[in-house]
């Protein structure tokens, strides 16, 4: 709540025309966004670009943000429209409903189970199998799991109802574990 | 409860997102029934997989290459507003400075008019006469050659 009422005092300073104000708004976010470019988009560069979009677009459209969600949501469904446009822009968008095939990148012999869960490999594996999902999949998963976005806050994101997001969330688990298979 | 019904719930279980009704069926079928709660397990790696993921941080001068994106945006949109304000109104512009140009040769007119009314008539040719070569007058009476020429004696002939 702190928070959220702390975006809402940096908001009406960047309205008053204080740049220092939207700087420390980007600090406060830039690594959340960038995390979520990076498990959506799969590609540093191109995450970073997109991150940059996604605040420039929040500074150009601030006086549209009227409180009624909180900001950090009104933040996220920016970023992952940019991203989305991002990968129709790159012909790598696949239909929210088709079906997916196997991850193929992802070798099944390879590293030790302990090994997996290290930090860095295991972020690899997830962000080459999300590439494999559904958009809408993918958006309703990286919120939860990489965000930590409750199924309300979501829901505001992603503009779908709470009954939506469960389902989403469910069916991505269930994706994952399909493509993750020899990993888990 | 059928099993059915249960996995629809395993997700929002382990996201806490279950009705504390919902949870108390949850729990006492999944006590129940080792197919179900294998698949529980099995969501759940998933979730823990997330969890051990890499968090990626936003590279070194993130925020201020934004900050610098932000003031070039700016500018161009200062330019394109003074553009656009130029752009909207040339028709408008235009008008005026025919308007402008028109009164301004209408005052040239009036005052030529004013200056020639107020030589004497008779005495000083008219801008007509004034063409003439034979009205040429090198050194007129009213300029400084003219009083030069009235001081020293000499008058200025036609």
């Amino acid at each position: 709540m702190k928070a959220f009422a702390d975006d809402i005092d940096l908001i009406k300073r960047i309205e008053d025309g204080s740049r220092p104000a939207f700087e420390e708004l980007v600090r406060k976010y830039q690594d959340k966004i960038y995390n979520l470019c990076c498990y959506t988009l799969h590609d540093p560069d191109t995450a970073q670009d997109a991150a940059q979009e996604v605040f420039l677009k929040a500074y150009g459209r601030l006086k549209d943000f009227r409180g009624e969600c909180a900001f950090y949501s009104w933040l996220y469904r920016i970023a992952v429209n940019t991203c989305l446009d991002e990968k129709r822009k790159s012909h790598e968008v696949t239909d929210p409903m088709e079906t997916t095939p196997a991850v193929e990148d992802i070798p099944s012999s390879g590293p030790s189970a302990e090994r997996l869960y290290q930090s860095k490999e295991t972020g690899r594996a997830i962000q080459a199998a999300l590439q494999k999902l559904p958009e809408a999949l993918r958006a309703a998963i990286v919120l939860k799991e990489m965000e930590g976005l409750s199924y309300e806050e979501i829901g505001d994101t992603l503009a779908i109802s709470v009954g939506t997001v469960k389902s989403r969330i469910s069916r991505a688990r269930e994706e994952l574990r399909r493509l993750l298979g020899g990993r888990i | 409860m059928k099993c059915s019904q249960i996995r629809k719930m395993i997700s929002p279980y382990v996201d806490n997102e279950l009705a504390p009704d919902e949870l108390k069926l949850f729990t006492s079928h999944i006590q129940g029934c080792p197919a179900c709660k294998e698949e529980l397990e099995k969501i759940r790696s998933i979730h823990q997989l997330f969890a051990c993921a890499e968090r990626f941080e936003a590279p070194l001068g993130f925020a201020t290459r934004v900050m610098a994106h932000v003031e070039e945006t700016e500018e161009a949109g200062l330019f394109s507003r003074i553009r656009r304000l130029f752009a909207i109104r040339p028709l408008f512009l235009r008008t005026l400075e025919v308007a402008f140009a028109l009164v301004i040769m209408l005052i040239g007119v009036m005052s030529g008019n004013m200056l020639v009314a107020d030589r004497t008539p008779g005495t000083q040719p008219t801008i007509q006469e004034s063409f003439s070569l034979d009205l040429f007058q090198a050194t007129p009476p009213d300029s400084i050659g003219g009083a030069y020429m009235k001081l020293v004696g000499t008058a200025d002939e036609r």
